[in-house]
């Protein structure tokens, strides 16, 4: 029991609740469930979760708020439940701290998914991270950070700097969905406009054309329209 | 601004048009009578072709005073004494009113006759939409109901059996929602779509994992240019696009064996086609392919189908917020060709 991975749910939704609370519980998860703003700071503070499934729209106040207060001093990964139209919001969600979005509706694979991915994606960053010799493995993909080097299927991929610079950064924030503005601020320390964001799309594509990959089975780097990229497998 | 100027140039046309005629009138036949029937006719044409009250008034003023200036005794001399000539003015100056009135009743009630047009096809699309909404929530709630009541009783493969069901019926809510949100998207207020620039490759990219999602078996085969395409457009809209082009092929082109989705560049266009191989499209039904779901009385009875209209109607809306072009036909090798075209260039034209 003990051992179990807590993960606090804020939901205003009694049917969701439900459902996602059973999902995780089944799954091996101990649920803590939150229905209010101010419900999911406390529930916060006393349980001090592995992970946190926000949603954003709550009865009492802003659910970006609970992002606010946890990434003042935590890096627990944070996964926004968002609506479909909501691109902005995911956007500021994302650029505020948090891992990752599934919009409703998901299935439980969906969502358990990007549980495992938050969780291991957390655990990848603060044990390997960037230690010297430090290698990086994801599936057939693997990044050698002292050497500068990529290979994939045991073949070396020749990237450009900037190429190799992106690369790095998505695969140091594994299973996060890093939106555009982040990704050109850590690059170029640019601020998204048109301009760096096609020098981003750019890049993107060569780094596609190099690893090969069709489009509808991108695997290690996934796009998320007008959202950004996640380095996932 | 383009408005006024178009106003200002008919008005002057018209006038020195009847100022022309009447110098004519007067030179070659010498008469003088008809000039005032003349003047009162081209103030009645400004009235109407232009917009508001003011320059029919205008040119009644200017009318007058070109009729009492050239065309009556004294000729080229001012002359404010002369009974017929406040007459014409006043004739004028009530032609101006009148037509002004008129014309700006006509146009007010075109537009509201073109609201209620609109209104009356959303008040179509909503009954359509309603009733085909009920079909899928009756089996979800039938079988939540039976699963909640009667659980002991049924075998696991009934149980199974209705929780695809439900299932089924969920996903294609989820799709009927994910459209009527892009309806709401373009329709609401009178702002227009943003557009960003948006990576071809990504789009498809995006395009086939949701597609794979619903169709994990359906082979797509796709081509994309060789260089960078970057096309301005509301990319989640012009994805609902393409993944409802190709599940109405998936559902209604019987008998294919061959899907395909190719983008090509042609001159200021990014060209997108989904095209099959399976029985083509009736050809009564080809014109009006795009707007029959907008149409009452289309009940389609057979269950499958029902998703049909509604898809291929958003995908024109979103089309044609986007000032792009879409169009149906039938390929020679046969099956169904389904064409786009978006600006490549421009953010907005």
């Amino acid at each position: 029991m003990s051992n179990k991975y807590k993960v606090l749910l804020v939901e205003d939704e009694q049917n969701i609740r439900t459902l996602v609370s059973t999902m995780l519980d089944t799954n091996g998860y101990q649920a803590i469930v939150a229905e209010t703003c101010s419900a999911a700071k406390l529930m916060y503070d006393s349980y001090m979760p592995d992970l946190v499934i926000l949603d954003l729209g709550l009865p009492d106040a802003d659910g970006i708020q609970i992002i606010h207060h946890i990434r003042k001093d935590a890096l627990t990964p944070i996964i926004v439940l968002s609506a479909r139209t909501g691109e902005q919001d995911k956007v500021r969600a994302l650029d505020l701290g948090a891992n990752d979005y599934v919009t409703k509706p998901f299935g439980s694979a969906e969502l358990l998914a990007r549980v495992r991915a938050a969780l291991r994606s957390n655990r990848h960053s603060s044990d390997e991270g960037r230690f010297p010799g430090g290698c990086f493995v994801l599936g057939k993909l693997v990044i050698n950070y002292d050497a500068r080097r990529v290979f994939l299927n045991d073949d070396e991929i020749k990237l450009t700097q900037t190429e190799y610079n992106i690369l790095a950064f998505l695969s140091e924030h594994q299973g996060k969905m890093m939106t555009y503005s982040t990704i050109i601020k850590t690059i170029w320390g640019d601020t998204a406009d048109d301009g760096s964001i096609k020098k981003l799309q750019v890049n993107m594509d060569n780094i596609r054309k190099k690893f090969g990959v069709k489009p509808g089975d991108a695997t290690y780097i996934k796009n998320e329209l007008g959202v950004g990229y996640r380095m996932d497998l | 601004m383009k408005r006024t100027v178009r106003d200002i140039l008919i008005t002057a046309g018209i006038l020195i048009t009847a100022f022309l005629i009447s110098i004519a009138f007067q030179n070659v036949f010498r008469v003088d009578e008809h000039i005032s029937t003349l003047f009162a006719f081209a103030v009645f044409l400004i009235s109407m072709l232009t917009q508001g009250y003011v320059y029919g008034i205008v040119s009644a003023f200017i009318g007058t005073l070109a009729i009492n200036y050239a065309f009556t005794f004294p000729y080229f001399a001012f002359n404010f004494t002369i009974p017929v000539n406040l007459i014409s003015a006043l004739v004028m100056v009530t032609i101006a009113l009148l037509t002004g009135a008129l014309t700006t009743k006509v146009k007010y009630q075109e537009a509201i006759k073109a609201e209620s047009e609109k209104e009356r096809m959303r008040a179509n699309l909503l009954r359509a939409v309603s009733h085909d909404i009920r079909t899928p929530l009756t089996t979800i709630y039938g079988s939540a109901a039976t699963l909640l009541e009667s659980k002991d009783d049924l075998s696991e493969t009934q149980k199974e059996t209705i929780l695809k069901g439900i299932k089924e019926d969920s996903d294609w809510l989820v799709r009927m929602v994910e459209n009527l949100l892009s309806v709401t998207r373009i329709d609401s207020g009178k702002v227009k779509i943003i557009k960003t620039p948006t990576v071809a490759e990504e789009l498809i990219d995006s395009v086939l994992v949701k597609f794979k999602k619903r169709y994990p078996d359906q082979n797509v085969l796709v081509t994309l240019p060789e260089e960078l395409l970057i096309v301005p457009m509301d990319a989640l809209l012009i994805e609902q696009v393409l993944v409802n082009l190709l599940e109405n092929a998936v559902m209604h082109a019987d008998g294919f064996d061959r899907l395909s989705l190719c983008v090509s560049h042609r001159d200021e266009y990014a060209v997108f086609e989904v095209q099959d191989n399976g029985c083509g499209i009736p050809a009564e039904k080809l014109p009006k392919l795009f707007e029959t779901y907008f149409e009452p009385d289309n009940n389609v009875a057979d269950g499958k189908k029902r998703n049909a209209g509604i898809g291929l109607a958003v995908c024109a809306a979103i089309i044609r917020a986007h000032d792009g072009e879409i169009c149906a036909e039938n390929s020679s090798e046969g099956g169904a060709v389904f064409r786009f075209m978006l600006h490549t260039s421009g953010e907005q034209p």
